[in-house]
């Protein structure tokens, strides 16, 4: 009926036309990005939890022409070390035939492991909250065992921290640039409706309509566009991170969390479309605002 | 109502298309502003209008000054201005009813209340039976009264018409002018542009003179004595025909 349609005939020119999908590929990549690290941080937090509760005593028998019965006397002693020093709850020898087993994926089932000199491994678990002080630890039982060592894998998860914060910085970095392209591509298409339309808008000025009236009728279709790519590529991200779950699944790989989706992770991807859709349309709006404000 | 002080216009580092123009222009008056083509008579109402700014010089619309206004006044102050453009500016897309309808919605008006308004209007100016057609539907004729139904749908103050008989034959132009007149009487300050000066002789109007970017002002009966057209005789204000030809052809509203 009279006036309901829009002003300025946005919806029937093609100006308009490409952005959803642009938008879709955008968020698509953002949305990937995102669960990516925040998978990572899942992974980083487990493993710490897994890991930081052990340690390994390492006694060298390589370089020594001990008896066993002297590897055995030294290795109760400092089992008895261990379990009286403050944070360690319990101590237990790792035997040569676990040994072996450790070592098999790496070096294969061979009779040979008996001649190899392998370390004298004590798995240690101790209290994660008032954990034991490793550099005293380790003083303590270089007194009784020249050359041992204790490994609390440290170093390897501080290798791992900085990956999952490096995924992090790199998701982040991604949804940066993907959110600058979105809102320059926006920027293009609102003054490319505003240069095709510029009679309209013109007229609107001149027979009175404030800037905000005529940046309306711009921002509502960018609102629209900008919401339909949201959906299009939030719904492609989680096929796709179904699809990687299902094929991470078969392969059975114990080292990685399940790819499921958390609530929040839920409602991070159910926030995209409209995060996209506003920065659309604010995009549109001052692309309009500062077109405007050149014309007297 | 309109105010011109010493007011210069140039186009970037153009000539001086208007060179210290000074007008005085009363609420409730009737000008012409007639000048060859190129003269500078579209970029004198558009300072009218609003839609330039003089290069140097005052001017001031409802005893306001333009240059102190905000946007957001300006665009209030254009509200109560209608124009009538050479080109009408009607938008394709859009039925004669939303055209006219288009000030009013612009203004903040509700459709529902717009409706009953601007199909009086509409009917005043004979297009009655074409509220839904498009402009490109529309003759010439036809397409000029619906901008003139735009211009006037909100009531304006103020009446600027830039050339409102270039694209129609005398006979329109005249009542065209008629219609002016009895909207004048009604209170509305009025300027119209023409270049056909045969045309204005007929009416005892001011009328603003634009050469060579100055202006003087004349009456209209000076240039009834100088000019080489025969005086029409005069008219009873009775005999008037205001009513616009209803199909905008010659002859059909004798
Ligand atoms: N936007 C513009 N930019 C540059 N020159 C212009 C512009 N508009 C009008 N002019 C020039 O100003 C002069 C007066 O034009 P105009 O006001 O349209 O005259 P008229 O309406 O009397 O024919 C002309 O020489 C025209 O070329
Ligand atoms: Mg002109």
């Amino acid at each position: 009926m009279l006036l309901r349609k829009s002003i300025v005939p946005l919806n029937s020119d093609a100006t308009g036309r490409f952005l959803p999908w642009l938008v879709a590929v955008m968020v698509y990549l953002a949305a990937l990005a995102l669960v990516s690290a925040m998978a990572m941080g899942k992974i980083v937090t487990r493993w710490d939890h897994g890991l930081s509760g052990q340690i390994t005593v390492q006694l060298p028998v390589s370089e020594s022409d001990l008896s066993k019965a002297e590897i055995d006397t030294r290795r109760e002693n400092v089992l008895k070390l261990l379990l009286q020093s403050p944070g360690v709850l319990s101590a237990n020898h790792i035997g040569a035939v676990e040994t072996a087993a450790l070592l098999e994926p790496w070096l294969g089932r061979s009779s040979g492991f008996s001649e190899l000199p392998l370390p004298d491994l004590i798995a240690v678990e101790i209290d994660q909250v008032e954990p034991p002080n490793t550099a005293v630890l380790t003083a303590r039982l270089i007194e009784i065992v020249p050359g041992a060592t204790i490994d609390d894998h440290q170093r390897w998860l501080g290798n791992l921290l900085n990956l999952a914060r490096s995924i992090e910085i790199v998701a982040a970095l991604v949804v940066l640039l993907v959110g600058l392209s979105a809102v320059i591509m926006v920027v293009f298409v609102t003054r490319m409706g505003l240069a095709v339309h510029y009679q309209i808008v013109e007229l609107l000025h001149l027979i009175g309509a404030q800037d905000g009236y005529i940046a309306r009728e711009f921002q509502g279709h960018s609102l629209k566009l900008g919401f339909f790519g949201g959906l299009v590529g939030v719904a492609l991200a989680i096929v796709t991170i179904f699809g990687v779950g299902k094929l991470l699944g078969q392969a059975d790989t114990a080292l990685l969390p399940a790819l499921t989706l958390q609530p929040l992770e839920w409602g991070i991807l159910g926030a995209l479309p409209f995060a996209s859709a506003l920065v659309a349309m604010l995009t549109a709006r001052l692309t309009v605002l500062r077109t405007l404000s050149r014309i007297p | 109502m309109v105010r011109f002080q010493d007011v210069s216009l140039r186009y970037g580092a153009g000539p001086e298309i208007l060179d210290r123009v000074s007008l005085d222009l009363a609420p409730g008056s009737f000008h012409f502003v007639i000048g060859a083509s190129g003269a500078g008579k579209s970029s004198l109402l558009k300072m009218m209008y609003l839609a330039n700014r003089p290069t140097s010089g005052r001017i001031s619309l409802f005893g306001r000054d333009v240059a102190s206004l905000s946007r957001h006044d300006a665009a209030l102050l254009r509200r109560r201005i209608g124009v009538v453009f050479q080109d009408f500016r009607l938008l394709d897309h859009l039925s004669t009813l939303d055209n006219v309808a288009l000030p009013l919605k612009v203004s903040g008006q509700r459709s529902d209340e717009i409706r009953k308004d601007v199909v009086e209007l509409l009917t005043w100016v004979g297009l009655a039976d074409h509220l839904d057609a498009k402009p490109a539907t529309l003759s010439g004729g036809q397409q000029q009264r619906v901008a003139i139904a735009r211009a006037v749908v909100s009531r304006p103050s103020l009446l600027l018409a830039d050339e409102p008989t270039g694209n129609v034959d005398n006979r329109i132009a005249e009542r065209l002018l008629y219609l002016f007149e009895e909207l004048n009487k009604r209170g509305t300050t009025i300027v119209v542009a023409t270049h056909n000066e045969s045309l204005i002789s007929r009416f005892n109007y001011p009328v603003i003179r634009l050469v060579r970017g100055e202006v003087r002002l004349e009456h209209a009966e000076t240039l009834i004595r100088s000019s080489d057209m025969p005086a029409r005789p005069p008219v009873e204000p009775g005999d008037r025909d205001t009513s616009l030809p209803v199909d905008g052809e010659p002859g059909s509203a004798g």
